[in-house]
């Protein structure tokens, strides 16, 4: 197992590498002058060229990526064109409030995503499979931003209970939590259930019952853990995405996370940190992958690593 | 109740209401401000953008500044003399004054400011602004000499524009060009505490200010609140004190709140369509004209701007100085129409109008536009452009015969608040793109020699005299479609005063009181 891991973390670096050298030359590619949008609306060609040298950009390209690329190996990701700010700082002061949000609406959206989907299989075309994939389908359908302002309208403006905006306190995280983890919650149920009626179809399952034993056991100890392998892929997946920051609910709930600061980036030509977000996001990607694959044999012992 | 039990109760009635009262005296007076974008830099002379001049306007002040009417004040200075040849400007300086680190405030302070800025080694974005300063000296501890390169008139405005503050020497020295945009120190009424990235930039009273008795309130907490829906949404649950911009469509819900007012207030924003004047058929006189009279600015003001705008009654805003009232522009269809025959366009024509933004409003502005101008038979392909796309194909153009810019919206508002820096970028024929955004490649003789006498010239008449003469020029000539001025909308908690939205969308709190 431990070679295994090593292995894995290995194979890391030369995926890494590839997507460096990717998104410098995507980076490079969109339209616009950083330069002139830096330095804003008031400057003339003298302060753009100011502010070209100050950031580095009157380098030929080679140059650029070699010192982009030798800076990074050392672990440093420049300063933000936008902010002047170290890259490492920026991305750090987001990552916690991004990190907790996910952890927080993943941890409530899972739960309930895997008790309404077993539910809905255990009880096929039944009530609780009708309002369980009522709750999936408007999950998925209502779209976050809405839901988000509608939270803060009901919770916040009408009753006071909850603050709008900020990330300081366990209150600050239920509205936001809440808005990002519907759609997870929805897409889990309907994964789950659909998982787990495959799984009730197999021929275990029905020796199971046949030699007597109960619903309970047959629900929990022979169907569950086989139906987790294609949910705990879907949950993997989700993880990655939800790091990767909301747009949409860090609007709604001026939230200080990541998706802003790409967004933020990315209009402002920002390479730096747009360079090393990219490689953050893979990074936290290729490590998800890994422990989802080191949960399957967690799972299910009958898997093993190669 | 015996009257042993009475006396008890009454003690703690007393002890109680004492200790209220005691609370409320010292109740901290926080405020929050809620706005609509990140902070790019707490270092006026590396911002580009009016919110982070105005938050820095918290920890520093200039030698001159804009009240709340706009209007020029001496703040740390005391008063100026100019030269004859208008090269040489004298500032007399306040005296008794301290930055936040206790360095004192004096020549020498201006001085190491001044230099800073000056030297393009240190690369701030407004290097721009102050490159014709030749050199600054410290005559004695109270009094400046800045002698330019060139006459350059609006000097004083320059100085009070919202990036020419004063930086505490010491902690210039200390912290280093760069490194002073993390620990900024100033004169002004609050210190800087930290600030968060998109979270908050909080700043507190500064004991030792200058103006004894102020600042009034303990410390003002900046918060970037960028959707529209939510930044009406702090208001409402009390969670900021002030908000601005207020979105249109919140404003009759925040109305009906009697804790809240709401404010528009006037503003120097201006918002046109510039022609490309060296391109068929905009290089006709008739057909620029045609496009003023097509387009009827109170129903774009009704449409897109929900009210909060007047009519363009000039070249000029009302509000910056020198600006000369000559319309607004009437609309008449049937004129466009005989207008654009005369020109030798009967059925129209077809071309394209950008917009330098992306937001709602812009795009309400293009489509309405865009549905005017179909009536007078003029087709427009509207696009709104994203900013990487608007420095690429408008700013960044190198050849003004071969610009792709045909029709463009886009908006501007004279930081300096004085006619020279809201004409020369945008209307002089040094300012094609790529160099400043004259995007009409409007060329004057008229204009040009306006621009460039008023500069030269310190007799506030004979500016006044040339600008005016400019500004008829340009109304006649049309190189615009002169649409509105926005008026600024805000709200605030009716125990704040003090606070105001000025012309240009930048504060004035220097009388911030929470009651």
């Amino acid at each position: 197992m431990a070679v295994y891991l090593l292995k894995r973390l290995l194979g890391l670096l030369p995926t890494l590498l590839i997507v460096a050298v990717l998104v410098f030359a995507f980076v490079h590619l969109l339209p616009g002058d950083p330069a002139r949008l830096a330095a804003g609306v008031d400057a003339g060609p003298e302060t753009v060229e100011l502010v070209r040298r100050d950031l580095g950009l009157d380098l030929p390209l080679p140059q650029q990526f070699v010192r982009f690329f030798s800076h990074a190996l050392q672990g440093d990701f420049g300063l933000s064109i936008r902010s002047k700010r170290p890259v490492s700082t920026e991305i750090a002061e987001r990552f916690g409030p991004t990190f907790f949000l996910t952890i927080a609406a993943m941890g409530w959206s899972v739960l309930l995503g895997l008790v309404l989907g077993v539910a809905s299989a255990v009880w096929r075309n039944r009530w609780p499979d009708r309002l369980g994939m009522t709750f999936a389908i408007s999950g998925i359908s209502f779209p976050s931003f809405a839901l988000g302002m509608v939270l803060m309208q009901l919770f916040s403006v009408q009753l006071g209970w909850l603050p709008t905006v900020g990330a300081d306190t366990w209150k600050h995280y239920i509205l936001p939590s809440l808005t990002l983890g519907a759609g997870v919650a929805a897409v889990m149920a309907r994964f789950t259930r659909s998982s787990f009626i495959d799984i009730l179809k197999e021929d275990y399952v029905r020796t199971a019952r046949a030699k007597g034993l109960g619903e309970l056991p047959v629900v929990f100890k022979h169907g569950l853990r086989n139906a987790l392998i294609p949910v705990v892929t879907m949950m993997g997946l989700q993880f990655g995405f939800l790091l990767g920051g909301s747009i949409v609910v860090e609007v709604v709930f001026n939230w200080p996370g990541m998706g802003r600061l790409l967004v933020d980036a990315v209009e402002m030509r920002d390479y730096p940190l747009i360079q090393a977000l990219v490689l953050l996001f893979s990074l936290e990607f290729i490590l998800i992958n890994l422990l989802v694959d080191v949960l399957y044999a967690v799972i299910n012992p009958t898997i093993r690593f190669q | 109740m015996t009257s042993h039990h009475r006396s008890a109760l009454s003690r703690i009635a007393v002890a109680l209401a004492v200790s209220g009262t005691a609370l409320a005296a010292h109740a901290a007076k926080d405020i929050t401000v809620a706005v609509a974008s990140t902070f790019t830099t707490t270092d006026p002379y590396d911002a580009n953008d009016t919110l982070s001049q105005a938050v820095a306007k918290s920890f520093y002040q200039g030698l001159y500044g804009f009240d709340k009417d706009m209007k020029m004040v001496p703040v740390l200075a005391d008063s100026y003399t100019a030269s004859k040849d208008g090269l040489v400007y004298t500032v007399k300086l306040k005296s008794g004054i301290k930055f936040h680190d206790n360095t004192p405030f004096n020549a020498e302070a201006v001085k190491a400011t001044f230099d800073r800025v000056t030297n393009p080694d240190n690369k701030l974005k407004r290097y721009n602004l102050y490159k014709n300063i030749a050199k600054t000296e410290a005559v004695d501890a109270t009094t400046v000499r800045f002698t330019l390169k060139e006459p350059f008139s609006p000097f004083i405005n320059t100085l009070a524009h919202p990036s020419g503050v004063i930086i505490s020497p010491a902690a210039l020295a200390q912290y280093g060009s760069k490194g002073i945009a993390q620990h900024p120190v100033g004169t002004g009424p609050f210190k800087f505490v930290e600030w968060k990235a998109t979270d908050y930039l909080k700043v507190e009273k500064f004991d030792g200010y200058w103006k004894k008795g102020w600042p009034k309130v303990d410390s003002i907490t900046w918060r970037p609140v960028v959707d529209n829906n939510t930044r009406a949404a702090v208001m409402q649950t009390n969670e900021a004190h002030f908000a601005f911009p207020v979105p249109p469509e919140a404003v009759e819900t925040l109305s009906k709140k009697p804790s809240l007012e709401i404010t528009a207030s006037p503003s120097i924003i201006q918002r046109y369509l510039s022609m490309n004047t060296q391109q068929k058929p905009f290089d006709n006189p008739k057909v620029r004209e045609a496009i003023n009279y097509a387009i009827n600015k109170d129903a774009l003001i009704k449409v897109a701007f929900s009210g909060y705008a007047i009519p363009a009654e000039g070249v000029l805003p009302h509000g910056v100085e020198y600006a000369a009232k000559l319309g607004p522009w009437p609309y008449d269809p049937a004129k466009a129409r005989a207008l654009l025959k005369e020109a030798g366009y009967p059925n129209g024509f077809e071309t394209t109008l950008w917009s330098a933004y992306n937001h709602t409003t812009a795009q309400k502005v293009i489509q309405f536009v865009q549905q005017q101008l179909a009536q007078v038979g003029i087709k427009l392909q509207v696009q709104a452009l994203e900013a990487g796309q608007r420095v690429e194909r408008v700013e960044s153009a190198q050849d003004p015969a071969t610009a792709p810019v045909r029709m463009y919206y886009v908006g501007w508002s004279s930081s300096t608040g004085e006619a020279d820096w809201a004409m020369r970028p945008l209307l002089a024929s040094e300012s094609f793109p790529p160099k400043l955004f004259n995007t009409a490649y409007y060329k004057n003789e008229v204009v040009d020699s306006a621009i460039a006498k008023s500069l030269v010239t310190t007799d506030k008449a004979e500016k006044a005299r040339l600008y005016t003469d400019a500004q008829k020029q340009i109304w006649k000539d049309a190189p615009w479609a002169f649409l509105v001025t926005e008026r600024l909308v805000s709200v605030r908690a009716k125990n704040l005063s003090g606070f105001y939205v000025i012309p240009d969308g930048s504060f004035n709190f220097d009388d911030v009181e929470l009651k």
